[in-house]
């Protein structure tokens, strides 16, 4: 296995996250009550984004755009929501009017809905909106082939 | 027909030198002599002198009717001259390795052949692609020739057939300058060549670029392959998408002018031309599209978007009957919501299944380990991520003598067991695949039993724990 590819990368970081979330959590031999396991479940999602968008640095829209969300959530939620807002705003302006002329070219709902999925995809016409939803499927079916076999081996022990 | 070979070898000899630098001249020497002695060819058949006999010839030969039809009875030096282009037509079916253009085909080559200067009819020649490449490369060489002062159809068709050398040379000047000057025509081929040191061959339809009349050699015939990058291609674009027939412009000076006037003319010309090829890799004008650097750049964007959208078609499983662009759009939409579903379900998963945290680096990112995955994607299509069902799989202090045990297992045993025991999770959350489900429960009653089988405390395998673990459940 390739040492420096995305997968490996996602991998070690993934995993040192994990288990910094699992020695946080002490486990609990009963059964963990839902808001528990609802709070690992946050964690470990939240996790398992950043390390893929780590991964990617910031060669990619929607890692940086990934990165932006996952640092501005809580703490600083205000003003760097409104931030974000207004950086968003004006480059989904430039580009809309920059494809303001093909209107019914892109598809354009099926593209607005594209855009909500894809992380930073508001702010890009439809040409790099598709090269970013490239990307994006292939880190998120790598990022899904590592959480199953996590999964699979923290399972059948 | 001995002041025409003269003619052509004086031609000949002029070009081959100045303008070999700027050619793929590989083959320019040989090529140059070989079209000379092409033009000094005995066999060639001076009885042609009329227009309809050749007409009739041109017609015989040529196999595509619009290509017939384009040969006009208005006058030889007409028909000359879009025999000439046709010749252009040869050097792309000549390089057939580089490009795609549809319209090159023997009979065109045949035609070409037919329409030497002086109406002789090339009977002979057989629809060499390597001699008609190299035929257009040397009658390329005509814009740098001092041909102000010919009249003649030889020096029509030495005009003409430069736009025609459109060989797979990426060097190729297929500019024609008409200049009546010589130095205009050069100084016009030079900049042509110039211009498109590192254009693709254009199409058929520059060598169609027809003038009306020979003596005037003003106009100047526009470069018509396109530029490597967009603003030169634009320009480009322009002048040779216009096909103007040259007119007679009355200013040679600037190429962009010329150009112009030589585009109106040659757009006029093509409307008798066949369609010419559409499918080049460079940017270009089509024929009947808009010209504006707008519209080519829009044109641009728009094979930028399909090219991603077929990219996009491998990624995305079952898209590969789907065409069209808004119907890909949803269905790679579908298909990144569900991976983004699949995430979510799976790190719930994982944070119910409290993992060990021994696992190492190879045991995940080994190819072969598990095959579950296949199973997800239409499992967990329309799939929401809940927390109901997560006890099912939820051993933790059991799973911990385990863990050197896992590499000892059998790979194929191991991923049955996984696959199985995670369908039942799937299903609990699902209904999406009811047949898959029970495909399993054979393999988790197997499960079960071997769990009970092999109850022995030496043996830890995981199917021990496995088995222990429907028991409880």
């Amino acid at each position: 296995m390739n040492p420096s590819s995305l997968k490996s990368r996602f991998t070690t970081r993934f995993l040192r996250a994990l288990t910094k979330i699992n020695a946080h959590k002490p486990i609990s031999s009963s059964s963990p009550g839902p808001g528990e396991i609802f709070q690992r479940y946050r964690r470990i999602k939240v996790a398992a984004d950043k390390s893929m968008a780590y991964s990617v640095r910031s060669r990619r829209t929607w890692s940086r755009a990934t990165l932006w969300r996952l640092r501005t959530r809580s703490p600083r939620s205000r003003l760097a929501t409104h931030a974000r807002r207004s950086w968003v705003k004006t480059r989904s302006t430039r580009a809309a009017s920059h494809g303001k002329e093909k209107k019914e070219d892109g598809g354009t709902v099926e593209a607005e809905e594209l855009r909500e999925l894809v992380p930073g995809g508001e702010a890009m016409d439809l040409c790099n909106l598709l090269d970013e939803t490239a990307h994006y499927i292939k880190c998120l079916t790598t990022q899904l082939d590592i959480l199953d076999r996590q999964e699979c081996t923290s399972r059948e022990l | 027909m001995e002041k025409d070979e003269a003619f052509m070898a004086e031609v000949l000899n002029r070009t081959a030198a100045p303008r070999q630098p700027s050619w793929n001249t590989g083959g320019l020497n040989s090529a140059t002599e070989q079209v000379g002695n092409w033009f000094l060819n005995p066999n060639w058949d001076n009885s042609m002198d009329q227009s309809d006999p050749f007409e009739s010839a041109l017609s015989s030969m040529v196999s595509s009717p619009a290509a017939a039809s384009n040969v006009p009875v208005s006058g030889e030096n007409v028909m000359m001259r879009e025999l000439i282009g046709k010749l252009g037509n040869i050097c792309n079916s000549g390089d057939a390795s580089c490009y795609s253009t549809p319209l090159n085909s023997p009979p065109r080559l045949n035609l070409s052949m037919v329409s030497l200067p002086n109406q002789t009819t090339l009977a002979p020649f057989s629809a060499d692609p390597g001699f008609a490449d190299r035929a257009a490369r040397l009658s390329c060489f005509s814009t740098g020739g001092n041909f102000g002062g010919l009249n003649d159809p030889l020096m029509d068709s030495f005009k003409l057939s430069p736009m025609a050398g459109n060989s797979g040379s990426d060097k190729k000047n297929t500019g024609v300058s008409r200049s009546s000057s010589p130095e205009n025509a050069e100084s016009g081929v030079s900049k042509e060549e110039s211009s498109v040191s590192q254009q693709i061959p254009s199409r058929n339809d520059a060598g169609t670029r027809k003038r009306k009349s020979i003596p005037r050699g003003k106009a100047k015939e526009t470069p018509s392959p396109a530029a490597a990058d967009d603003k030169v291609a634009s320009e480009n674009d322009e002048s040779n998408s216009k096909r103007s027939k040259r007119d007679g412009a009355p200013a040679g000076n600037g190429n962009a002018k010329a150009a112009n006037d030589g585009d109106e003319k040659q757009s006029k010309e093509n409307s008798k031309l066949p369609e010419p090829p559409k499918d080049y890799i460079h940017v270009r004008a089509r024929r009947g599209q808009a010209t504006d650097s707008h519209s080519l750049a829009e044109r641009v964007r728009r094979e930028k978007i399909s090219e991603r959208m077929k990219f996009l078609q491998d990624l995305v499983p079952g898209c590969n009957k789907v065409i069209g662009k808004a119907v890909m759009l949803d269905e790679i939409i579908n298909y990144v919501q569900s991976l983004q579903r699949q995430v979510e379900f799976l790190s719930m998963k994982l944070a119910t299944v409290n993992p060990r945290m021994d696992v190492n680096m190879e045991a995940l990112l080994s190819k072969d380990m598990f095959q579950s995955r296949g199973l997800l994607p239409q499992g967990i299509y329309s799939m929401d991520s809940s927390a109901q069902a997560f006890p099912f799989g939820y051993q933790p202090q059991q799973g911990q003598p385990l863990n050197n045990v896992i590499p000892n297992i059998t790979e194929t045993q191991f991923s049955m067991k996984t696959q199985g025991f995670q369908l039942p999770l799937i299903n609990g959350f699902t209904d999406a695949n009811p047949q898959v489900g029970s495909v399993w429960e054979d393999d988790l009653q197997s499960i079960v039993q071997m769990g009970f089988g092999q109850n022995q405390p030496q043996s830890y395998q995981g199917s021990i724990t496995t088995g222990q673990v429907k028991i409880e459940l």
